[in-house]
């Protein structure tokens, strides 16, 4: 919670909200997963009456909330701060992304265990940064000409296109990660 | 006499540990004891109750009912006590329950109350300062307050005082007085078991070894003392093991009877205390 009041700050620096409002709804589902990811407290959500699959949804259910309430914050920041309604396709954006990665991250969670997850994330980050310094210099600027390009465009249908992709990943997703936590032993 | 637990032929195999040919009733309104050393399989039984591990092969079944496909109904009728804290360390108790509350249909606060009186737990204290006796009173509060029919307790008296266990045991005692609800705990500690168990199940090695009624492992088991001129390889087969010095040997029998036909008045024949029992009965599997 202390986390919303620091979003509004980075808004007032006038740093990227696409980059502030992705990156902090991550840190939110991080964190709530990490700390249910003891063994124990497994035992104990598996031994209160809830199916696997409700305990698994919950999550799933929860990154979208949060991440409504992170949007939303931003709107209402930069409608008080810089008095400017934010484009919704941005905050589209934002609400995209966070669901790409979840998609990516949950099943992962589930799989492995949070320790490996963070050296996994570690050695993408190693790599980011060789390729940044070596072979695309202007890796950064390339994402975001691309960025501005993809949000720039007039085409609604082209939206709806990925929207409706991103959905299935997101469903997908969590049935993969149904799969692996019913078989997943405590 | 119904069974709350029913057990069939149960395998669960990890690495080199194994379950093996589990099958095993618990009756309803009884306190059934779970014995066996360390490693032997107890947790994992347990777990297997409680659908945290899947079995290899084989049933079980909780209320009659077959434990997957009604795995919520069933633990709506189940409190559970584990060894060690599963609650959010960084909660109160009062957090906690407030978490808790809302998954069981038929919590009762005024029995959560009462609990926590009578426990003397702190509420607004966070669990991570809660000694290891507190803690158990605390899992035992909310696994006693949504009027839970099957109790299944996983080792809940190791590392708490004689004084408490003794309060733990008499807790214990005045919860079955309605009859109506049944306890399944498993300890390696034997004394709890002679003070408060109408059933003992032993687990030995992963295999089920016997249930039976207390007073029955009594009148069924005896520890035999003699002299060495006494064993030859024929008399050796009546025994699960023996225990042999210059003075004598002592060893343990499942058929007292037999006994006493076949040594007469040439050996003492004592009662064994569950002590005894898993003593030999590990030494017999050696």
């Amino acid at each position: 919670m202390i986390l919303l009041p620091a979003l509004f700050v980075y808004l007032t620096l006038n740093i990227s909200y696409i980059w502030s409002g992705f990156l902090f709804s991550i840190v939110i589902i991080m964190n709530a997963f990490s700390m249910d990811e003891k063994v124990r407290i497994n035992t104990l959500l598996n031994s209160l009456p809830y199916t696997r699959r409700e305990i698994v949804s919950s999550k799933y259910i929860e990154v979208l909330i949060f991440t409504l309430i992170v949007v939303f914050t931003i709107f209402i920041g930069n409608l008080i701060i810089h008095r400017e309604l934010t484009i919704w396709i941005d905050l589209m954006f934002i609400v995209c992304l966070v669901m790409v990665s979840a998609s990516f991250i949950f099943p992962f969670s589930y799989q492995f265990k949070s320790q490996n997850l963070f050296k996994g994330s570690l050695i993408l980050f190693g790599i980011y940064m060789v390729l940044v310094n070596t072979l695309f210099r202007n890796l950064n600027d390339i994402i975001r000409e691309n960025v501005r390009i993809l949000l720039s465009l007039q085409n609604l249908k082209v939206y709806l296109l990925i929207l409706f992709s991103v959905i299935i990943l997101y469903v997908c997703s969590w049935l993969l990660s149904i799969r692996i936590y019913r078989k997943k032993e405590f | 006499m119904e069974n709350v637990i029913e057990f069939k032929h149960v395998y669960k195999s990890f690495g080199d540990f194994q379950l093996k040919d589990i099958s095993m009733t618990v009756k309803k309104g009884f306190i059934t004891g779970f014995i066996g050393g360390n490693g032997v399989g107890k947790s994992t039984t347990i777990k297997l109750m409680m659908n945290l591990l899947q079995p290899d092969s084989g049933s079980i079944s909780i209320f009659g009912l077959d434990h997957k496909a009604h795995e919520k109904e069933i633990k709506q009728r189940i409190g559970f006590v584990f060894d060690e804290n599963i609650f959010y360390a960084h909660l109160t108790l009062a957090e906690m329950k407030e978490i808790i509350r809302p998954c069981y249909m038929k919590w009762d606060d005024r029995l959560f109350n009462f609990y926590v009186e009578k426990f003397e737990l702190p509420l607004n204290k966070k669990i991570k300062s809660f000694s290891k006796g507190m803690m158990m009173k605390a899992s035992l509060s909310i696994a006693l307050s949504h009027h839970a029919e099957l109790i299944i307790m996983d080792e809940p008296t190791s590392g708490l005082d004689p004084i408490f266990r003794r309060e733990f045991l008499d807790i214990l005692h005045n919860i079955m007085q309605d009859g109506k609800k049944t306890i399944f705990f498993s300890t390696h500690i034997t004394t709890d078991l002679d003070r408060i168990a109408d059933y003992i199940t032993f687990i030995h090695n992963g295999e089920h070894i016997f249930t039976k009624k207390s007073y029955q492992i009594q009148e069924e088991y005896a520890i035999v003392k003699g002299g060495m001129e006494l064993l030859d390889r024929d008399t050796e087969q009546e025994f699960i093991s023996i225990r042999k010095s210059n003075a004598g040997f002592e060893a343990l029998t499942a058929n007292k009877a037999r006994i006493e036909d076949v040594f007469g008045d040439l050996v003492l024949i004592e009662k064994p205390t569950i002590e005894e029992l898993m003593f030999y009965t590990k030494k017999g599997a050696k």
